[in-house]
């Protein structure tokens, strides 16, 4: 981080193409010594992106540090800041502050199954656990990957569905709420999904990242199965200013999530996840 | 950050001696004392000791602001076709607060640990901090809503003062607490005195503060939605808390075209849209859900977070119960909690 928490590095955008419906992705190429306080960012994490003269907002990091030396944001168009990013062209100034908050225990992970659940553009800090584990593939078990949307034209990441699916030991599940007439996966919601695909909790953890109320159901019915809750890890939202555990606004009980978090486990944070609601 | 305690030097000096004294130092550095502004007490910039209010109980508002402002600028922005330069605005005023009381000397404590002891530190404030000398000034007694002595405070406590002034009589007694308050001292013109304060008169506990171990256990009790019914979210209680630190960053145009700041704001968590997220969800939706989080954030989230231990992070000022418009008494919550543990 730099020496001033509170001043971001600038980056350039050296892609920006649309991801879904109202999603963007944007790919920033770090200035001004931001390279190097990024490059060791770990899946997980997250960053403030500015678009100046308008405001700064909080985002998950979409891909893995080895998938650098760029940083990728998946940005969906809802208020006025991330507004004023999907106006911007390649070539625009942003400014990123971070990398901030913890991360998924990649490590801890090594050996055992992952069931990942991604729902909306909730799958975006979950992309560079996907592509972590497929970089190293061998250092972990089975990868089971549920993958959620309200409707089609909203699955994030769709242009890499093949790669995933291709990976040995990986499956890929896919759900809509409401189908198109081309559509011919899973229809309801992510949980129906998760009970037809059953997966063991044998030597499993699960990753999930979503709206509250998805991951509200999700942890439920993962508990349900048999996963127990240390083995459920989430990567939750909430609103915040600062990122630093300053500016209070993002507090489950006596927790941060933007410095105790934003990954926690369901044995830390299921007594909470009411208030979360 | 804080010099290292002395063994509390201490000398006895005159109204008139006090007043020549702040004169001398208003000429050296901005001088912030308590000052009549249109019938309202409050800590503001003097040019000279006529300006100083005496007599007081503490001021409306407490000395927060001068540490982190309402409304503060952190960076400025200027954008140039597609190039963007930020140019950082660290505060440089050295400055000398006079006439802290020992509530609100705690509250910069409290937001010490915050914002420099919790890394990483905020630069704006700590600047402020370095740049500033705290000469505080016990209370002889309590007000009418003060209750320090309910939460672990006292009337004449001098912790975290540079220098402390204790009335005596017609006269006061100095006290240097640490190196930097030593160095305002004319010490070859005063004369040292063996005299120890008098203690304050304290008025008794409201009640055994509730344990900080047994708040997770009332959380869900019925008494939140009673207490809340009551509540404007008009965050007047966070305004003048001297602990409540709630804050908001965003971007502001200024008059020539492509030059913004960003700015931080003070907010409250008691506010309606508090925790609205992007796409309008709505978290901590109900009005008892928020003014819950404030009693819980000063008793125990606070003081879990940042390290105060079995200290509160509510400094017993009463300002919340003064400024209530509907009478919310924190005192009243306190006791509440402590008859259900």
């Amino acid at each position: 981080m730099s020496d001033n928490p509170m001043k971001p590095y600038l980056g350039r955008l050296v892609e920006v193409k649309d991801l879904a419906t109202e999603i963007k992705l944007f790919r920033i190429e770090l200035l001004n010594g931001g390279s190097e306080a990024f490059c060791n960012c770990k899946p997980g994490q997250f960053a403030f992106v500015s678009a100046f003269g308008l405001g700064e907002a909080p985002f998950g990091i979409a891909n893995s540090s080895e998938h650098g030396p760029y940083l990728d944001f998946a940005i969906n168009r809802l208020g006025t800041v991330t507004t004023a990013l999907h106006e911007l062209d390649k070539g625009d100034i942003v400014g990123v502050r971070g990398p901030l908050g913890n991360c998924f225990p990649m490590d801890e992970f090594k050996g055992k199954n992952l069931v990942v659940l991604g729902g909306g553009i909730g799958g975006a800090p979950l992309r560079p656990v996907i592509q972590h584990v497929l970089d190293h593939r061998a250092d972990y078990g089975k990868l089971t990957i549920l993958w959620a949307a309200r409707n089609p034209s909203l699955l994030v990441f769709t242009n890499e569905y093949q790669d995933w699916r291709k990976s040995p030991n990986t499956s890929l599940h896919l759900t809509v709420d409401t189908p198109d007439p081309t559509w011919d996966h899973s229809v309801g919601l992510i949980t129906d999904l998760l009970k037809k695909v059953n997966p063991s909790p044998e030597n499993s953890v699960s990753i999930t990242c979503g709206p509250p109320i998805m991951i509200h159901y999700v942890a439920r019915l993962l508990s349900e199965m048999g996963f127990a809750p240390q083995n459920n890890y989430v990567t939750l939202e909430a609103r915040m200013h600062c990122g630093l555990g300053k500016c209070g606004r993002c507090n489950l009980g006596e927790k941060l999530v933007c410095v105790d978090g934003p990954v926690f486990n369901m044995e830390e944070v299921g007594h909470l996840l009411e208030t979360y609601l | 950050m804080i010099a290292p305690k002395l063994i509390n030097p201490t000398w006895l000096i005159s109204q008139t001696t006090l007043e020549n004294w702040l004169d001398s130092l208003a000429k050296t550095r901005s001088l912030i004392a308590p000052r009549d502004v249109d019938g309202v007490l409050l800590y503001r910039p003097v040019e000279n000791s006529r300006q100083i209010k005496w007599g007081f109980t503490r001021p409306a508002l407490s000395a927060k602001e001068f540490f982190f402002p309402s409304t503060e600028r952190l960076l400025k922005i200027e954008k140039t076709g597609q190039q963007v330069t930020l140019l950082e605005t660290l505060p440089e005023n050295q400055t000398i607060l006079f006439g802290v009381r020992p509530c609100d000397m705690r509250g910069l404590q409290t937001l010490d640990a915050l914002f420099i002891e919790h890394a990483p530190t905020d630069p704006y404030y700590s600047r402020r901090r370095e740049n500033a000398i705290i000469i505080g000034l016990a209370c002889k007694e309590m007000g009418s809503t003060c209750f320090c002595t309910s939460v672990g405070g006292a009337p004449d406590n001098s912790d975290g003062m540079d220098v402390a002034l204790y009335e005596t009589g017609d006269s006061y007694l100095v006290q240097a607490m640490t190196e930097k308050g030593l160095t305002l001292i004319p010490q070859t013109e005063w004369s040292l005195t063996d005299e120890i304060p008098a203690p304050a008169k304290q008025d008794a506990p409201l009640y055994a503060l509730p344990q900080q171990d047994s708040w997770p256990a009332h959380f869900n009790a019925d008494y939140w939605e009673h207490l809340s019914e009551r509540c404007l979210s008009c965050r007047v209680c966070a305004y003048v808390c001297p602990t409540c630190r709630c804050f908001v960053i965003r971007d502001e145009s200024l008059t020539v075209p492509g030059q913004f700041e960003r700015i931080r704001c003070w907010d409250s968590c008691t506010s309606l849209n508090y925790r609205r997220v992007a796409g309008g969800h709505r978290q901590r939706a109900n009005q008892n859900e928020r003014l819950r989080n404030r009693f819980y954030c000063k008793f125990y989230y606070y003081p879990e977070q940042y390290g105060l231990g079995k200290s509160s992070a509510c400094t017993g000022c009463g300002r919340c119960v003064d400024s209530c418009p509907v009478n919310i008494d924190i005192t009243e919550a306190l006791i509440e909690l402590a008859r259900l543990t």
